[in-house]
């Protein structure tokens, strides 16, 4: 057991309603819980009421459509409803809700530019603020928002996971969110939020979203791209680390059968040091980067 | 982003003008947005350095501005939207470990440091390596990730944009008094950044995401305006141009020293009086001059100005391309 802090941390901080808040004292949201069941799951030390408590929360708040709200103030499907069906995929006693939630999203995915945004890319590329392809649609933090590259990893690793149980007609989704993940990655590698330029001038990546991006086209691995955004990904860890940076890289490792050793030692001290800033999220992600269970994130290979 | 961000100029522009040129008081907000007073009074103070006595100038600013502080619990919005290890994205943390010593020295109740972040979810590493975590643990100050706070609904009492409602943060909603903290810059998109822009950051990105994007598809401008009519508290804004930024603002501009602090009540008002300073004209920015016909005051003749004259201190702060009309003296 590396990391046993995070351990007693998410079980004495899970809230009484069954769920997690984004920090302690913080009412319960569908992002924190979602993680800290998986990364409870994870750790066979957990007591197993933890795990039930928190997968409750999560199908008592499911919405009738399948989505998932941020929490109990905001009623209307969210980006949250990626790492609840992630979760619920998790558990085969669970796996109809998070059909249902794959389900909600594969018809809510974010909206195109519009037809003049794309005549506008087509007769004048060079003249647009950003460069992109308009016409790609993936998944958005807000629902009929644009398509960026966190939401869109999230999606992409839950509909994978569920794999055939979805049905093929995920399939058209699936390749074209790929190909927007392509399409938004920093020159030399890496993703950012989801812009890798504006007015002509390189935005770079950051770590944690490039791994994010990374586990969600784990199965596409021996592409070129891919290549270069993991090479990437170790460059930015060795200038700047960070609970969340370290473990989103270690899984991301882990999904590839790479060693983590080094750096999971580097995210117990990071941990001695910040605590995380007390955010559930980052500790539970850290408790699932240092257990041996990364099954939840690993998907088949094509 | 927002599609119209994505097109050419007169395709960019074109809408927008129409929409905010056609604001009518009628329609565009009700009588509890109202809050523009006769006189504003803005202080803008001289700081050549960050190892200038930064926290008497601002006790000073405060001060000079008549604000009531003591008892009251204090926001301290400072501006972080992301870090570049060669650029000057970010309020400085030095002066923002100046506000928090001069709210305390005048006696607030409390004072909380609240940002949220609007690209990056990595709040330890962007606290960090903007210096701005050395400063909250010197000063024992307590943080909020304005991100993933509590949030409430608020119903818009105005409507530039057609959001209608927005969700905020109970931290911000709770405080007695918000001060908006922005650095003095440029924006590739908005013309100018300062401490009405800066109240993007408390829209939490939990409910709408990094970036707020909502806002952008809803209109940069227009959002501005309808967050700031929507906070009814007390605000106050200190404005970091000691060393500020210009052209591809708000991340990728260059570093611009300035050597001022700018102080008010009034956002419109303050916000005016730094785009003078970077020789901007105010009332060619439009949330600026939208924001003047109700939230606050534009005009030099309604600015009571104390402290250095504008122009001793004014710098030909550059624009990207497509704002080179914004330039001027206003």
């Amino acid at each position: 057991m590396m990391f046993p802090a995070g351990l007693q941390f998410l079980q004495r901080t899970q809230n009484a309603d069954g769920g997690w808040g984004a920090v302690p004292d913080r009412q319960s949201n569908t992002e924190a819980t979602a993680l800290a069941v998986l990364a409870l799951a994870s750790c066979p030390e957990a007591k197993a009421d933890h795990v039930e408590r928190g997968l409750q929360w999560l199908v008592d708040l499911q919405n009738a459509d399948g989505s998932w709200p941020l929490h109990r103030n905001t009623t209307y499907g969210s980006w949250t409803t990626a790492p609840a069906t992630l979760a619920l995929a998790s558990f085969d006693d669970q796996r109809a809700h998070a059909i249902r939630g794959a389900r909600w999203l594969l018809g809510h995915r974010g909206r195109s530019l519009g037809w003049l945004a794309s005549l506008a890319y087509r007769l004048v590329p060079e003249k647009m603020a950003v460069r992109l392809d308009p016409d790609l649609r993936a998944w958005s933090w807000t629902a009929d928002g644009f398509s960026w590259v966190e939401p869109t990893a999230y999606a992409l690793i839950a509909l994978k996971k569920l794999g055939a149980d979805i049905g093929r007609s995920a399939g058209p989704h699936i390749r074209e969110a790929e190909r927007l993940l392509y399409d938004r990655m920093c020159s030399g590698g890496g993703w950012n939020h989801g812009n890798s330029n504006a007015y002509g001038v390189a935005i770079p990546p950051y770590p944690e979203t490039t791994a994010l991006a990374l586990i969600a086209l784990q199965d596409r691995q021996t592409e070129t791209p891919n290549r270069a955004s993991l090479e990437r990904l170790v460059a930015m860890l060795s200038e700047a680390e960070s609970g969340l940076s370290l473990s989103w890289a270690i899984l991301c490792f882990s999904v590839r059968g790479l060693d983590v050793a080094v750096w999971q030692r580097r995210l117990v001290r990071c941990y001695a040091t910040s605590g995380f800033l007390g955010e559930t999220r980052v500790v539970a992600l850290a408790l699932l980067a240092l257990s041996e269970r990364i099954g939840p994130l690993r998907l088949a290979l094509r | 982003m927002k599609r119209r961000d994505f097109l050419l100029g007169a395709l960019a522009t074109a809408p927008t003008a129409a929409v905010m040129g056609g604001a009518s008081s009628l329609t565009r907000w009700d009588g509890v947005a109202y809050r523009k007073r006769h006189e504003s009074r803005v202080v803008v103070s001289r700081a050549d350095s960050y190892e200038s006595p930064l926290v008497e100038r601002i006790v000073e600013g405060v001060r000079l501005c008549g604000v009531s502080v003591a008892g009251r619990s204090v926001l301290l919005k400072p501006n972080l939207v992301e870090f570049d290890p060669q650029g000057v994205v970010n309020t400085d943390p030095r002066v923002v470990a100046a506000a928090i010593e001069a709210f305390r020295r005048l006696d607030a109740r409390e004072v909380t440091v609240a940002e949220g972040p609007g690209h990056r979810r990595d709040n330890e590493y962007l606290l960090r390596a903007s210096g701005l975590q050395s400063v909250l643990d010197q000063h024992r100050a307590r943080y909020v990730d304005l991100n993933s706070d509590d949030v409430s609904a608020l119903s818009l009492p105005s409507r530039f944009t057609s959001l209608g409602r927005l969700y905020f943060p109970q931290t911000v909603l709770k405080a007695d008094l918000v001060v908006s903290m922005p650095k003095l810059k440029t924006h590739h998109w908005a013309g100018v950044t300062l401490s009405m822009k800066n109240l993007f950051g408390v829209i939490p990105g939990s409910v709408y995401g990094w970036p707020k994007n909502i806002l952008h598809w809803a209109g940069i401008d227009e959002s501005i305006v309808d967050i700031n009519a929507a906070l009814s508290m007390p605000r106050f804004a200190i404005i970091d141009g000691i060393v500020g930024m210009e052209g591809n603002g708000p991340i990728q501009g260059t570093p611009k020293h300035a050597g001022v602090l700018i102080f008010g009540e009034d956002p419109v008002a303050v916000d005016a009086t730094a785009a003078r300073l970077m020789r901007i004209d105010p009332t060619r920015v439009k949330h600026l001059r939208v924001a003047g016909d109700f939230l606050g005051n534009i005009d030099r003749e309604n600015i009571v100005q104390a402290g250095e004259p504008i122009e001793a201190l004014a710098q030909d702060f550059q624009v990207i391309s497509r704002f080179s009309d914004l330039k001027g003296t206003g």
